[in-house]
């Protein structure tokens, strides 16, 4: 017989017990699924990348590193990394100055601040597959772009910097990659900007009404205040679209087939993965390639956050 | 009681050299049992495709909606010859080759399938195409009404068939016959026309051209160009002919003489001669059932490539098989179909809808195609010729584009670069 | 930050500094301002409000800048009726059958592990929530490979079982589990021990009493969820290698590819309408759904 203290003791043992049950078997499947799917897949995938493995028949010669070797000889995987920093260099940056800017615009006590707010996310809402085939047709030869700035008179000035009148925005092999830049800046600027909305709102009351007692102008104030205060929300909303970036795949595939075209100018490092696997048919190859976009972007994410600083406390 | 096993293999193959009935069956062609007969009762128990039954998956690329239509057509024979196979006719929309390979390494294939000479060989060294000759054997099927030079791109370099042609196509010109009246014979005559043609209204461009060697290397043959030499051993387009054909065609697109159809706006070059954005565009049959169902108002001829440098008539030829798939579940049933779709009844009723030429001997020329049949006469093989020709290609396009696009129109990089994706090609 | 709920977006809550009113020069300023803005606003949706006009025009007629189609025809939606393949409503059901189950995936499995992350003391919670973080950081693409071995070799890459492929890729995700343990962090514990006390197990006060609140939040992983996986294009690319269990996203960019279809504007433009549709509808139902929910997985930073 034991004491009541040690009943209650053991109860409370008990309890803790049955709450660790009931927690493993409300998270086991997902665990499972990402234990899989996710963490053994790397595993799985560096073991791969050592093979020459056909799609059909599965591995045929243990390689070793070739893999990683022919991969980096390839002036065309070197070609898919250039074009992916080179989007990620301008769109990131692009689309968040959009971003901050929209959402201080609908944060302020202005009319109609819901429809703009929703007018401004409108664009994410449709699937890159549509949105990218309706870009294609409005950057076209005769799309709506072009006789557009035909009918405004525009042509003089875009025939400065050498664009003809009926330019093929997205098939030329020096805008191509500017036209999915300036597509997607236009669809995710929406998405960014309700990132920094809830940024915004964090930002309590007094800091502004402190700024407006010292004299401060409304530039100053969000110089000097928000920008500053807005720390986090940059930090988060970088790394959210810096991994996005280094991943665009359904812009590029869409608009310029699985090779890239015009000239590899929309071959990104996804993409080139796609390739690698599906046209080349080795998926040994494309394993290898697959890990070295990992590196890559985990490479960015640790520079982001020498830039920004410690990642906030999640 | 091996000594048995032997006697028995040694008879079967007498047996089916007897009774294939081909003229001279080569050992290799008999080699190895068939997928569904054993060594012993080949002979003997034949082959009887009407006692054949099953469904059989059909699977193609559709370059129009009247090449389905055509296909259908041709379909509609098979039932009452061979009732207990049931034919699921399923055309593929989009990128046919890379869905072709998500298929293929998924282990889910059609039974038969069409294949692009362009990488037929690539697929037959990567094992994705069943052999044919034990079927060959078999049925007694004869393959020797098949122009050779189409039978050969799908003959692997283990000697075995992977394919027939379902049928071929050349490259000659197509005319606006309004504004084009007397179409150009030689190239210079080409020149000359299209020169004269240079900002008439209504036109984006004299020509609409392909800025690859997909169309331009019957331009680069015509201009006494060359890729490979004739043994396929080294490559030529680095020598000064070669040089100056691809600079010839550089030319046409400096002069404004020709565009390419994504300039152009349009999605090929048949779709801009439709839209009357240009007077001439070189392409093969399949222009005729679309412009007859998409601009049915546009008048226009064809005439033969017109002759370069080289003095003598050049043109490219291309071809398609159908091959059955190595994890097909349906092997039989798919041959008894591809002896169908590629014997003298089905390919005539295929060629009647307008989209090819026949790719055998005993099937008539259809009306209407009769430049292009004669082009076949002279034409040279327009791919699969060579081993990687889909990165030689590439390659070409990529660095002819650069150099369209770049406005410097310089033939150097785009021999280099090429050269370059040959050489590689050819060391593997 | 890690105890703000989805909801709580408080409207007008922190205003910037406001513009002064009055003088001349401020009216017309914010004159301008309004001017830029309604701009803006309407260039978001002329892309859109283009592609129905073009729906309704000829091939010829589309290259033209002209807000009323001359003549008005139904051709390209008839063609887009009759060549899509496979034909549309399969597509439609296809890519619902596959976002529906998806989005109630995520919702059960997210919920349930979110619930766990938020309320529950275990050994190695700290570890395995870090496991959850850690696949919002992995590049999707990196799993291409591995993945499409595994679901081939368990055979989801064939037939119908490749809606089951897709599904388990996607059924659930790291977003969906971290939003809601957010949110359920932000419920307050009393609630909760209130039902304990009265003897509920762990499931019942999950179930029963945590769930119901977490309506709002299961509102947002559930619109975001729903259009995510509606619009998705990657995996349903690489595992769907079957036209006929093709969504609308993989069938509309093969549509484009398929022989002459390259620049024929007008059946192009009415799959893209007829695509963008059912999240447009979603939109303007749920528009306080897409926003919050967004807005609160931003809150993160």
């Amino acid at each position: 017989m034991a004491a009541p203290t040690a009943r209650a003791r053991s109860s409370i043992r008990l309890e803790r017990r049955s709450e660790a049950i009931a927690a493993y078997a409300l998270i086991a499947v997902p665990m499972i699924l990402f234990l899989v799917l996710n963490i053994g897949s790397i595993f799985y995938a560096l073991f791969i990348s050592l093979w020459k493995w056909n799609v059909r028949s599965g591995p045929v010669d243990f390689k070793g590193l070739e893999n990683y070797g022919t991969l980096l000889g390839d002036p065309i995987f070197l070609r898919a990394i250039q074009n992916s920093v080179y989007y990620t260099l301008v769109w990131v940056p692009l689309t968040m100055v959009i971003g901050l800017s929209l959402a201080v615009i609908v944060n302020q006590k202005i009319r109609g601040r819901t429809f703009f707010r929703a007018a401004f996310y409108f664009p994410a809402i449709a699937s890159s597959a549509a949105i990218t085939i309706l870009w294609i047709f409005i950057v076209s030869p005769d799309g709506l772009f072009n006789t557009v700035r035909g009918a405004m008179g525009l042509n003089p000035l875009f025939e400065l910097f050498g664009f003809g009148p009926n330019k093929n925005w997205i098939g030329d092999q020096d805008t191509a990659l500017n036209s999915v830049i300036i597509l997607n800046a236009w669809t995710t600027s929406g998405t960014f900007m309700l990132f920094y909305l809830a940024s915004l709102q964090s930002i309590g009351n007094q800091v502004y009404e402190a700024a407006a007692i010292d004299g401060a102008t409304a530039w100053q104030t969000f110089r000097h205040v928000t920008l500053p205060l807005l720390r986090p929300g940059h930090y988060f909303v970088a790394t959210v679209a810096v991994i996005g970036a280094l991943q665009l795949f359904d812009q590029a595939a869409i608009a310029g087939g699985i090779a890239g075209d015009p000239n590899n100018a929309l071959m990104t490092m996804v993409l080139y993965l796609y390739n690698a696997a599906f046209s080349r048919f080795d998926f040994g190859y494309a394993a290898a390639v697959g890990i070295a976009l990992f590196v890559v972007i985990f490479g960015a994410t640790l520079v982001q956050r020498r830039l920004f600083g410690q990642a906030p406390s999640w | 009681m091996r000594r048995l096993l032997v006697l028995a293999a040694a008879a079967s193959l007498v047996a089916v050299a007897c009774g294939g009935g081909t003229a001279s069956p080569s050992p290799a062609e008999t080699e190895g049992p068939g997928p569904s007969a054993s060594p012993g009762e080949t002979a003997s128990t034949g082959w009887d495709p009407t006692a054949i039954s099953g469904p059989a998956i059909l699977s193609g690329w559709r370059s129009s909606p009247e090449e389905g239509e055509a296909l259908t057509q041709a379909l509609l024979g098979f039932p009452a010859q061979y009732p207990n196979i049931q034919v699921d006719y399923r055309p593929i929309a989009g990128d046919y080759r890379t869905v072709m390979i998500t298929k293929i390494s998924s282990g889910e294939v059609p039974d038969l399938f069409y294949v692009n000479a362009e990488y037929a060989q690539e697929w037959i060294d990567q094992g994705f195409l069943a052999p044919l000759d034990d079927y060959i054997a078999k049925s007694g099927f004869d393959t020797g009404q098949f122009f050779d030079g189409y039978a050969s791109i799908f003959r692997g370099k283990d000697g075995k068939t992977y394919g027939f042609p379902k049928d071929g196509n050349t490259i000659a010109m197509a005319y606006n016959s309004t504004i084009v009246t007397s179409p150009p014979k030689t190239m210079d005559e080409l020149v000359s026309a299209a020169t004269a043609l240079v900002g008439q209204s209504g036109l984006a461009a004299p020509i609409c051209l392909n800025p690859g060697l997909d169309r331009g290397l019957a331009f680069l043959y015509a201009q006494g160009g060359s890729l490979v030499s004739d043994d396929g051993a080294t490559e030529q387009i680095s020598t000064d002919a070669s040089r100056a054909a691809v600079q010839w065609y550089l030319d046409l697109f400096k002069n404004g003489i020709g565009k390419t159809a994504a300039d152009l706006g349009s999605g090929w070059c048949g779709e801009a001669l439709g839209k009357g954005q240009v007077a001439i565009a070189f392409e093969g049959g399949w222009v005729d059932p679309y412009m007859a169902s998409t601009f049915p108002d546009i008048k226009y001829g064809w005439a033969e490539m017109p002759t370069g440098s080289s003095g003598s008539p050049v043109t490219i030829s291309y071809t398609v098989s159908y091959s059955i798939g190595a994890d097909s579940v349906n092997k039989d049933q798919a041959f008894v179909l591809l002896t169908y779709l590629a014997g003298k009844d089905g390919m005539e009723k295929w060629t009647a809808g307008g989209v090819a030429l026949p790719s055998r001997r005993d099937v008539p020329i259809p009306a209407g195609k009769e430049v292009l049949a004669k082009g076949s006469d002279y034409a040279r093989p327009g791919s699969g010729f060579m081993p990687g020709y889909v990165d030689v290609q590439k390659a070409f396009q990529d660095a002819f584009t650069a150099q369209i696009q770049g406005k410097t129109y310089d033939a150097g990089p785009v021999v280099d670069a090429t050269r370059a994706a040959i050489d590689k090609a050819l060391s593997q | 930050m890690i105890g703000r709920a989805a909801t709580s977006n408080r409207k007008g809550g922190a205003v910037a500094a406001e513009l002064p009113v009055g003088d001349r020069g401020a009216i017309w300023r914010r004159r301008i301002a309004y001017a830029i803005l309604i701009g803006y606003a309407l260039l978001m949706f002329v892309p859109f409000a283009w592609s129905v006009i073009t729906s309704f025009k000829t091939l010829p007629d589309s290259v033209r800048l002209t807000i009323i189609p001359q003549p008005f025809t139904l051709g390209g939606w008839e063609y887009a009726f009759t060549n899509l393949t496979p034909p549309l409503p399969r597509l439609f059901f296809n890519s619902a059958i596959i976002a529906v189950v998806v989005t109630i995936t995520n919702l059960v499995f997210g919920s349930m592990a979110g619930y766990a992350f938020a309320r529950l003391r275990f050994r190695g919670r700290e570890v395995l929530f870090l496991i959850v973080l850690a696949t919002l950081m992995i590049p999707d693409q990196l799993r291409l490979i591995p993945v499409y071995l595994l679901l081939n070799f368990l055979g989801l890459t064939k037939g119908v079982l490749q809606y089951a492929g897709v599904m388990l890729i996607l059924a659930v995700s790291g977003t969906s589990i971290f939003l809601l343990r957010q949110y359920f962090l932000s419920i307050p514990r009393e609630i909760e021990e209130a039902a304990r006390m009265d003897g509920a197990g762990f499931f019942r006060t999950f179930w029963q009493v945590m769930l119901p609140l977490a309506g709002p939040a299961l509102a947002a992983v559930a619109i975001l969820q729903f259009q995510g996986t509606w619009n998705g294009y990657f995996w349903p690319l690489i595992i769907l290698q079957d036209q006929d269990q093709y969504t609308l996203p993989v069938g509309l960019s093969q549509f484009r590819l398929a022989g002459g279809m390259g620049t024929n504007w007008p059946p192009l433009m009415a799959t893209v309408v007829m695509a963008t549709i059912p999240i447009l509808i979603l939109y303007l139902f749920f528009q306080r759904y897409f926003v919050e929910g967004i807005a609160a997985s931003g809150v993160k930073g």
